[in-house]
């Protein structure tokens, strides 16, 4: 894979001390199809940023590739002062594991273990006890309102049951940054708002970065930033530094 | 009028229309399906010899008394082929399972995706038993011409003093490698023909009766009870039967001369309890291996196998039952020999002749049912791809994921493999005896005493056969590993399923 460092300079509003990740120039291609054409992005400690856009559009790639799970073809992602896109594979999983959390629509949970088990996974992975890894899953289980499902299994959980799991899961090692991709998409109306709800009080509670992709308007309005992916670019970004932390700008969808 | 069912041409089409994991189950069910259609056309030429057929390199096939044994070891071989072929049509299972659905959701009726599922399944089955068939025919040929070689006939005279003396006669003939030159009745053909297609439709069939086939989804009726205790219980029956059973009769002097008949039918009664036990207790060990390792283990990759075997154990019991009935088999063959070896000459060529065929019959079979391992556990990572990708993104290495799977296969096979060379050596040593008179023995000049010798437990063949089909099983395990990489690719977290 070609891997070019990018000749863009860093754009001068975008403040390297309040930056949590930064991505230059990514350019990712599935096959003949570009899904993102040099796409550059600054997103803040502590903020809730919604990435948008029409079906097709790259969003999701644009998380995979920040998420360091996608290797770009092109262009570099910073984690602080880390340059993730020249680690090797190793690196970026323990990175996944100890520092991100990664939420996707469905199918994340290992079916044959039971909801505590799925939650306290990453900590086991970490080498923590078995005793004090789910002592934690419990109380992140209660946070998020399933405590009374710590030993039932995925499959016997409603959809919206599995994601508030989910969210738990991702949550467990309190990362610094938590890349959602479509975590609503599954959902009912309702069930998806009660989801968001819990993590964006959560996500604040722990100040969390958040990465959420949505093509939900509603959905996207629980961000504090939106930014709208279009054929692989950002015709438009906002500023991070101009964007409020407390509130989103009004009239984008 | 016009039928309210698609056309036999149009299931058919839409049968054997799919994607690349449709045509690899078409192309594996037919290749065990070919394999089945060759053993049961060999057999069926073994039964064709008639007096004016042979003679034959191998005397098994010349001795008419010992055929029946030979058409048996060829019937036994299909077993683990057809389990090959059971576990092939699982293969892309979830794709079928999308297409049938959305052949519902297009107006089919269950009855009509069944007979479409069937269909497919036949299919594999007709091209598999043309693909045998050529294949038995053009071999037939090829070994047609019989091979001179030397025979080499002793007969043994006692003399006027009472010695034994061996007259042993070379003699030049033409003889053929196998029964090549039988005319097998048409009948038997035609059989042997259809014989695969319709059992793996009736499989089929069978299956599909366990599944709901809706336009949303395809909703398989799993067996939720955990599995019981009752075949293991089967196991210790049967396996304890066939170790007492020697002194069982011996006790009851049962007259072997007209009692053979009885003694050997309870000894089959209690092998085939033995054998059952095995099968459908392996499911009960998985279980309790898991349910015991689940709530104790730390390390995820322990903790991910232990609930699969708590939540699937029939899948591991399915996957693994080809396997130990090959092992029970491998052992009581073993016991057979050692006894044999103790009883005949170990310089007759026939004995050798005979146990290096079930040698050789018996590594077909571990073979296959190995190779049905493999297909099984990889159909297994191939299923579960958007969990396992989903977990390698959140940053569980997939060397976890990796030997979770090896963990799965391997930590239920070891004790039920133990148990299984137990059981087939003990089998045997039931059934010929702990103890045996070989002629000859003790003898002092003048008088011909025998004496009783204890027949020794081949340690190093059982060794070799269970530690060997361990090694096979880990071997084919870990090329399963192969599709994890794969299904844990980063385009899998982009699929619904």
């Amino acid at each position: 894979m070609n891997r070019t460092s990018t000749t863009q300079p860093t754009p001068s509003h975008l403040g390297p001390d309040s930056s949590m990740l930064r991505a230059r120039s990514l350019v990712v291609s599935y096959g003949r199809t570009a899904a993102l054409r040099g796409v550059t992005l600054e997103v803040r400690r502590g903020e809730i940023l919604a990435v948008t856009g029409p079906s097709g559009s790259g969003k999701s790639t644009l998380l995979l590739t920040l998420a360091g799970i996608l290797v770009p073809d092109a262009g570099e992602v910073h984690f602080g002062e880390r340059c993730i896109t020249a680690e090797n594979e190793s690196s970026r999983s323990r990175l996944r594991r100890k520092q991100f959390g990664v939420l996707f629509q469905f199918g994340q949970l290992v079916p044959e273990l039971t909801a505590e088990e799925n939650v306290a996974l990453p900590l086991l992975l970490s080498g923590r006890r078995r005793g004090v890894a789910i002592t934690a899953a419990t109380t992140w289980l209660d946070r998020f309102g399933v405590a009374d499902l710590a030993k039932v299994r995925p499959p016997e959980m409603s959809g919206g049951q599995a994601q508030r799991v989910a969210v738990a899961r991702a949550m467990v090692t309190e990362p610094e940054v938590l890349f959602a991709d479509e975590p609503t998409g599954a959902l009912d109306t309702l069930a998806g708002e009660q989801v968001m709800t819990q993590l964006v009080r959560v996500a604040r509670e722990a100040d969390t970065t958040v990465v959420l992709v949505t093509h939900d308007a509603r959905i996207a309005a629980y961000g504090d930033r939106e930014v709208v992916v279009r054929d692989g670019v950002l015709p438009d970004p906002i500023p991070a530094d101009e964007a409020s932390v407390s509130g989103r700008e009004e009239g984008r969808s | 009028m016009s039928s309210s069912c698609p056309r036999p041409a149009t299931s058919l089409r839409l049968a054997a229309t799919g994607g690349r994991a449709d045509l690899m189950r078409i192309v594996l069910t037919a290749l065990g399906g070919a394999a089945t259609t060759v053993g049961l056309l060999l057999a069926m030429s073994v039964a064709a010899i008639g007096s004016g057929d042979g003679p034959y390199t191998a005397d098994v096939l010349n001795q008419p008394g010992l055929r029946p044994g030979v058409i048996v070891v060829l019937l036994l071989l299909c077993v683990p082929v057809l389990f090959f072929v059971g576990q092939c049509t699982r293969v892309g299972a979830p794709q079928r399972d999308r297409r049938l659905a959305a052949l519902r959701m297009a107006g089919a009726t269950p009855a009509d995706v069944r007979r479409i599922a069937a269909m497919e399944t036949g299919l594999a089955g007709v091209i598999g038993a043309v693909l045998g068939a050529t294949t038995f025919f053009a071999g037939r040929a090829l070994l047609g011409s019989p091979q001179v070689r030397e025979v080499e006939i002793s007969t043994d005279e006692i003399g006027s003093d009472g010695q034994v003396t061996r007259m042993v006669e070379t003699l030049s003939t033409a003889a053929h490698t196998l029964p090549t030159d039988v005319t097998l009745p048409a009948w038997s053909i035609v059989l042997a023909l259809l014989a695969v297609p319709l059992a793996a439709t009736a499989a089929s069939v069978v299956a599909l009766r366990q599944v709901t086939i809706s336009p949303f989804g395809v909703i398989h009726h799993r067996v939720t009870r955990p599995p019981t205790l009752l075949p293991i219980v089967l196991l210790l029956a049967g396996a304890g039967g066939l170790a007492i059973w020697e002194t069982v009769a011996t006790t009851l002097r049962l007259d072997l001369q007209d009692g053979l008949g009885l003694y050997a039918g309870v000894a089959l009664v209690l092998f085939v309890l033995a054998a059952a036990g095995l099968i459908f207790g392996s499911a009960s060990v998985a279980f309790l291996i898991g349910t015991w390792l689940a709530p104790r283990v730390r390390h995820p990759s322990l903790l991910i196998a232990a609930r699969r075997m708590i939540d699937a154990p029939f899948t591991a019991s399915r996957a693994s039952s080809a396997v130990l009935l090959a092992v029970l088999l491998g052992a009581a063959v073993q016991g057979t020999r050692t006894t044999f070896l103790l009883l005949t000459d170990p310089s007759d060529g026939f004995y050798a002749d005979t146990f290096r065929l079930l040698d050789t019959a018996l590594l077909v079979a571990i073979g296959v049912a190995v190779a049905g391992l493999l297909v099984i556990t990889a159909e297994g990572i191939v299923a579960r791809r958007r969990t396992l990708a989903s977990l390698t993104a959140a940053g569980t290495p997939r060397r976890v994921l990796a030997a979770a799977t090896l963990i799965e296969v391997f930590l239920p096979l070891v004790p039920t493999v133990v148990l299984a060379t137990a059981a087939g050596v003990l089998a045997a040593r039931g059934f010929f005896g702990t103890t045996v008179q070989p002629p000859g023995s003790g003898r002092v000049p003048g008088r011909d005493v025998t004496a009783p010798v204890g027949v020794p437990v081949p340690w190093v063949q059982l060794s070799v056969l269970a530690g060997g089909t361990l090694a096979a099983v880990m071997l084919v395990t870990a090329l399963a590993l192969i599709f994890l990489r794969r299904s844990t690719s980063v385009t899998e977290l982009r699929t619904a399923a």
